[in-house]
């Protein structure tokens, strides 16, 4: 099942996200204002970019090793192409994304110079206000860290302001808190715990209070009943 | 003539997500409806009318119970609105446009605004599956964030579909079972 979307209403960061959660494999496909962009993605990271003129040659080239060979890329500059033709293009709001999974084949591994969580943050970076608040939609919000926020955080060159965000992050501090007591402005703290969230990093605390359902099981076995038989 | 006592489930989502249809596709009686020409052109462009106040929609159960379907309006202007209709519930249903994902931020916001003020059980429904270019329930699960510990099911399905609808409600059902089995 293709993803598509606008990018004026699901960032980069989004995206990201949703490859990464899945460890994705396939092929991404913006069409900006001035060309159309080919990103390849393998399990979740995105290892290759390239400018198409024609949507349709991304599907006659299946296979990634004869189509770098193809194109006389060294594998130790695969890098360069994400440099070129993604990293300057994540601020850019205005293109009309599809991802199509599956159909490249990757025959060995690729070396990854940007890591999907890296991407993700430096594409958090550049979130308005409009758009940070789309996660970050409620000051009472309470964050925690992921079980796994080393590994990940590992991977990202890290500022020191979201060092600064990421530290005060505790599974008991809400938004209001971390915007306060980080001395930050609040963009700059929304846009991290943006990028954290987004690159899982850290996630909504599950609230402990859990309301007991104000019916008896009797009850509940006759709605249940009643529904089957509609 | 005796009271029935009313039993409360909540429909919620963004604008357009098909929760009207969904109270319809079950209800027993004509969906009761408060519903106005939308006024903004990008509502315009997506339907002529909209729920200003909400939806409601009933299945009785037995001689001295009903159960209440209620869709809350779509737009966050009517977010008051949530509010009211959330005092009470069961549980909660977030139905979210599959094929449409600029409202999927808008369907977490939702979400996170009923599991702050009612901690009760909640499921999304992954609608409009039906259509060409509709997400994936996994992946809608991993757009709206969703972690596993959260506890919230993504149910695929189309509102017109009394199957999926039924699916959908029993899922909710379930979970509530399993709460109170627990508590």
């Amino acid at each position: 099942m293709a993803l598509t979307g606008d990018l004026t209403t699901f960032s980069f960061a989004d995206i990201l996200q949703v490859l990464a959660k899945d460890k994705k494999s396939g092929v991404l496909l913006v069409e900006w204002k001035d060309m159309i962009v080919a990103y390849y993605v393998k399990d979740g990271e995105v290892i290759f970019a390239r400018p198409v003129d024609k949507v349709f040659r991304v599907y006659t080239d299946r296979n990634f090793e004869q189509l770098i060979n193809k194109l006389r890329i060294k594998k130790e500059d695969i890098h360069k192409t994400i440099e070129r033709f993604f990293l300057p293009r994540l601020e850019q709001k205005e293109g009309i994304f599809s991802f199509t999974p599956g159909f490249i084949k990757y025959d060995s591994d690729v070396p990854i110079r940007y890591p999907v969580e890296e991407l993700i943050i430096r594409a958090s970076r550049s979130l308005t206000d409009e758009e940070v608040e789309r996660k970050i939609s409620d000051e009472l919000l309470i964050f925690e860290k992921a079980p796994d926020a080393d590994e990940k955080v590992a991977k990202v060159n890290l500022t020191e302001e979201e060092k600064k965000v990421l530290s005060l992050v505790n599974g008991n501090r809400t938004v209001a808190d971390i915007r306060k007591e980080s001395g930050l402005d609040r963009l700059t703290v929304d846009r991290a715990l943006y990028g954290f969230l987004a690159a899982g990093i850290i996630r909504r605390k599950r609230r402990e209070r859990v309301q007991k359902p104000s019916i008896t099981l009797d009850l509940l076995a006759k709605i249940i009943e009643k529904i089957k038989q509609l | 003539m005796k009271e029935l006592k009313k039993i409360k489930i909540v429909v919620a989502g963004p604008f357009a997500a098909g929760k009207t249809q969904f109270i319809n596709t079950v209800s027993e009686i004509k969906t009761v409806a408060t519903e106005r020409k939308t006024s903004g052109a990008v509502e315009k462009n997506v339907k002529d009318y909209t729920t200003v106040a909400m939806d409601f929609g009933k299945i009785r159960i037995d001689d001295e119970h009903e159960l209440y379907l209620f869709g809350t309006p779509g737009q966050s202007r009517f977010d008051f609105m949530w509010e009211i209709l959330g005092e009470g519930a069961l549980g909660i249903i977030v139905l979210v446009d599959s094929t449409d994902p600029k409202t999927f931020h808008e369907a977490r916001r939702i979400i996170n605004f009923f599991q702050s003020r009612f901690p009760v059980p909640v499921v999304v429904g992954a609608n409009k599956q039906d259509l060409p270019n509709a997400w994936s329930p996994e992946d809608v699960k991993f757009a709206l964030d969703i972690t596993e510990d959260e506890g919230i099911p993504v149910i695929p399905l189309s509102a017109k579909d009394k199957e999926d609808v039924k699916k959908t409600l029993l899922t909710l059902l379930e979970i509530i079972r399993y709460s109170l089995e627990s508590s």
